[in-house]
């Protein structure tokens, strides 16, 4: 019996159909009925243009856009023959707003989706904390603005750098802004301090905290999503940063990784038409984002669940946990590192005299974020974007499903909506 | 900071007005940036949430859109398109029936009051829900009395938070001729800018990257033809694009978005568009005789300022 | 009725002021020879001009509003672009021959003598109402399409420059031809020279 779930709280809309059979998934498919054409809204428009274009794919990883531009642009004129190399400063600096962006997003998706809908599962009744993830990300938009002017939609960075030349009066705010919201992580959600945090070994750490991190694992556990939820085991990081790093993984075993080798399918979904297209890497699916970025650098406490709970629903959860206080650890240091005296833009040549090709890469919070856009005398002559959840939460056939695909299999509706909320699914980037 | 919890919605919403957020084409952003309000629990508290996108309410889309139930305040977010559908509904009657027992229609971003961005994908079918650009052809123009208009990209939170805490005060909110109101809209976003100094003695930023010059003669600022007040309410109580170094956009203007976004015209090194309302003579010859001068001080680095020669 | 009075004073001291210093020199020329002229006492006549420096500032002032206010009409004409290149050449040129001393004073007095309109005259302040009238119609004919989209100063030097060259050499007694026979081949030149390309 095939039933059709709406699902609502996910950014944009996406519905799953179920094919149950006795009460257990025996294969689900997606479906995400609109498309924008975005693309296309971008041919023949002025390259800087697409700048300003492209961050309203959507609304809360627009930053993520505008950096993946940005290294597009930067891309064709290092196609062209010219250097394209970032003062540090500059790298500092748009790291620190990609990071902030980041960990705004994964704020709201635990505090507004993930934590309502555990509580709904395991049966326990919480206090509603929906808006502790609304104050946290606004906390992360203020760190943002104090760069970029405003989050979100800023269209701050331009090729070769950023618009804004901060003195150390900014530097400091943002980290003001930061230590407020380290500080609330650790007294709202951790209970403990984020050095002590990121500094856990494995689940049994957990025992002696009391905090809605907490309560998380502890629920996760007992609505046994640690033995749920597996998707393939197989992982892919493809943006370039100081906080993660490109590679692809099998298990734990790891690859290199090369844009080239992402390519794009037609959704699989008999039911209803999908406008969006699966993402697949060497024509196989890996899962992205969180997860991926772990298990690539290895943190410790994430290999060990891992090893324990392989990539069980458990351990995509807490993955994202991790980061967030990674994340958020890492923002420091990246402040520490600016130098205000550096250059905030290196100059080239009008991008006018840019008729070349190129690709821009990013690790936007759900995974890889590709741009590849194509100039002739400056103009954008063919502009194509492939979204995270695209690898995620494709739909494919029961002979090849996808990650989430798989992660459903066999599992309860119940578990099995919520293991889908586990992959942080964008529709609206999906369907630009 | 205390943070309340969202009222658990049974007994205390006898006197709330009730409140209704619907989705066109849009990328969220107006949401997101809403949640950035600095009040905002305080805010909610105040009305009877039937839906908002974020977040769970007391109704779920697949219930809104059977059209059973009514709301006082209809909030819409993202570009209309007649043919859209939402939870398998069509956008179009969902919209038309709870624009019907509204008493306030809140155009939620520059896509829902005048097209925006997401009407090029359909030009001739896409508007915004009262406006399409500038003429008074879309969907809700029977109803134009109660439609504000709340354009940017996206909306600046406090701008939302004002116009539901006018209409929680009962108070009258003075509009535009574009439906904006006035007390949000007037101002420029070119007051309040950092820059002005710059901009009054025509001392031009050549490049982007430095905090000094002016972006409205090379870099395309639209600042002075803008209306908006990014920067007299900041941006996140933080800062604004101009003040870093980034160019207006005049997203709030139904022109958004405009090509060539980062560079100024000019018709013979004559900016084509001045500032709104002075005439162009007035700006020639006040920006002719500025620019004969040169002030030492703003042409050097600021913090030079004592030793530029 | 006072006023009016002093204001055609005013007047008549520029009128004579600009034939002076073109028959006889702006440095030979002095401030009781202007007053003589207009039948007044020197005295009287620092009431309406503090010093030399002040009036020679006030000349250029004074025509270059009178360039701009003529140029503004032709602005103003529902003319195509052509048709006003045109009417300013034709404009230009009948000032240069119906009000020599005017052309002359500029393009030999304010021109040829920075030193004195150094403090005062910085840059194009003086000249501001003729230059933004010519800034209009360049406006105006990027906009309608009808002229290349250029610097401002490439195009104004062009068109100025040659309109200049002309009335100098017009000056100098050196056109054979009377001045206005030049009228349609230059602005077909400068209509050429600045059309879209």
């Amino acid at each position: 019996m095939i039933t059709k779930q709406l699902l609502e709280q996910i950014e944009g809309e996406a519905s799953v159909y179920l094919d149950l059979k006795e009460d257990k998934v025996d294969f689900a498919t997606v479906v995400f009925p609109h498309f924008r054409g975005m693309e296309s809204i971008l041919e023949a428009k002025n390259a800087l243009d697409a700048l300003v274009i492209t961050p309203r794919v959507c609304g809360i990883c627009g930053h993520a856009h505008l950096m993946a531009t940005v290294r597009a642009l930067e891309d064709a004129y290092k196609n062209t023959g010219y250097d394209v190399a970032l003062t540090q400063k500059v790298q500092s600096i748009r790291e620190f707003t990609l990071l902030m962006e980041m960990a705004q997003n994964h704020f709201k998706w635990l505090y507004m989706v993930i934590n309502p809908e555990l509580d709904k599962l395991a049966k326990t009744q919480g206090e509603k904390k929906v808006l502790k993830g609304a104050y946290a990300a606004s906390l992360a938009s203020k760190a943002i603005a104090v760069f970029g002017g405003q989050w979100p939609h800023s269209s701050y960075m331009v090729p070769r750098g950023v618009t804004c030349d901060p003195t150390y009066v900014e530097v400091l705010q943002a980290q003001s802004h930061l230590d407020e919201l380290i500080k609330f992580f650790e007294k709202e959600s951790l209970g403990t301090l984020i050095e002590a945090f990121l500094a856990f070994d494995s689940c049994k750490d957990f025992k002696e905290l009391s905090s809605d991190i907490a309560t998380i694992e502890a629920n996760l556990i007992a609505t046994g999503m640690h033995e749920k939820g597996f998707a393939h085991d197989r992982f892919l990081v493809m943006g370039q940063h100081a906080f993660s790093k490109p590679s692809k993984l099998k298990g734990t075993r790891s690859f290199k990784v090369d844009a080239k080798y992402v390519s794009l399918t037609d959704a699989y979904a008999p039911q209803e038409q999908s406008y969006a297209k699966n993402a697949l890497y060497k024509d196989d699916f890996y899962e992205t984002g969180p997860l991926a970025r772990m298990m690539a650098s290895a943190m410790p406490v994430i290999k060990n669940m891992h090893r324990r709970y392989k990539d069980s629903a458990y351990t995509r959860v807490m993955a994202r946990i991790f980061e967030l206080a990674s994340i958020l650890e890492h923002s420091r240091k990246l402040l520490q590192k600016i130098d205000v005296t550096e250059a905030s833009v290196t100059e080239l040549p009008d991008i006018k005299n840019i008729s070349a090709e190129g690709v821009g890469v990013v690790e936007a919070p759900r995974g890889p974020l590709l741009h590849k856009i194509s100039l002739k005398k400056g103009l954008i002559q063919n502009y194509t974007i492939i979204t995270p959840t695209q690898f995620n939460i494709g739909s494919s056939t029961p002979q090849k499903p996808t990650p989430v695909q798989e992660a459903m299999q066999a599992e309860s509706k119940e578990d099995a909506l919520f293991i889908f909320r586990t992959f942080d699914v964008c529709s609206v980037c999906t369907t630009h | 900071m205390i943070l309340h919890k969202i009222s658990t919605m049974h007994s205390k919403n006898a006197n709330k007005p009730k409140l209704l957020w619907l989705q066109g084409i849009t990328c969220n952003g107006n949401t997101h940036s809403f949640l950035n309000l600095s009040s905002l629990d305080t805010l909610l508290e105040k009305f009877e949430l039937l839906y908002l996108p974020a977040f769970e309410t007391k109704h779920s889309l697949e219930e809104i859109v059977e059209c059973k139930l009514s709301c006082d305040i209809l909030i819409f977010e993202g570009t209309y398109d007649p043919l859209m559908k939402r939870a398998d509904a069509s956008v179009e009657k969902v919209l038309a029936h709870y624009a019907k027992a509204a008493s306030h229609i809140i155009a939620a971003g520059s896509c829902a009051s005048f097209g925006g961005m997401f009407k090029a994908v359909s030009p001739k079918r896409n508007s915004g829900i009262l406006f399409d650009e500038e003429e008074k052809s879309g969907p809700l123009k029977e109803d134009d009395k109660k439609v504000i208009n709340l354009s940017g990209c996206p909306i600046h939170p406090e701008w939302l938070g004002y116009t539901l805490q006018m209409i929680v005060n009962n108070m009258n909110i003075p509009l535009d001729e574009l439906h904006r109101p006035l007390e949000l809209y007037s101002p420029l976003a070119h007051h309040g800018c950092t820059r002005n100094e710059y901009f009054e003695w025509k001392v031009d930023a050549k490049s982007f990257g430095s905090k000094e010059g002016c972006l409205f003669y090379e870099q395309g600022c639209r600042a002075p033809m803008t209306h908006a007040s990014c920067n007299k309410i900041l941006w996140n109580e933080v800062s604004s694009k101009t003040r870093i170094g980034t160019p207006c956009f005049g997203c709030t203007e139904p022109d958004f978005p405009r090509k060539n976004l980062f560079k100024t015209k000019t018709n013979m090194s004559i900016p084509q568009d001045v500032p709104l309302g002075v005439p162009k003579r007035s700006y020639l010859t006040l920006a002719g005789i500025a620019k004969t001068f040169h002030i030492k001080r703003l042409e050097g680095k600021l913090i030079d300022y004592k030793t530029t020669p | 009725m006072a006023r009016v009075t002093k204001e055609e004073k005013k007047h008549g001291i520029i009128t004579a002021a600009l034939k002076l210093f073109s028959e006889k020199g702006f440095y030979i020329t002095t401030i009781p020879d202007i007053a003589d002229k207009v039948g007044m006492s020197v005295g009287n006549f620092y009431n309406y001009f503090k010093s030399k420096d002040i009036l020679a500032k006030e000349l250029v002032l004074y025509i270059s509003e009178y360039l701009g206010s003529q140029i503004r009409e032709i602005n103003e004409r529902d003319i195509s672009t052509e048709q006003k290149i045109y009417e300013i050449v034709s404009m230009y040129f009948s000032v240069a021959q119906e009000k020599p001393e005017m052309i002359e004073y500029f393009l030999r007095v304010y021109l040829s003598n920075r030193e004195v309109f150094g403090e005062g005259c910085e840059g194009m302040i003086c000249v501001s109402p003729f230059v933004t009238e010519m800034m209009m119609f360049f406006n105006d004919g990027v906009e309608a399409g009808d002229l290349h989209d250029q610097d401002f100063f490439s195009a104004f030097g062009l068109f100025m420059g040659y309109l200049g060259g002309m009335v100098f050499l017009f000056g100098e007694k050196i056109l054979p031809e009377p001045l206005e026979s030049y009228k349609d081949d230059i602005a077909q030149n400068i209509y050429n020279a600045l059309k879209k390309r």
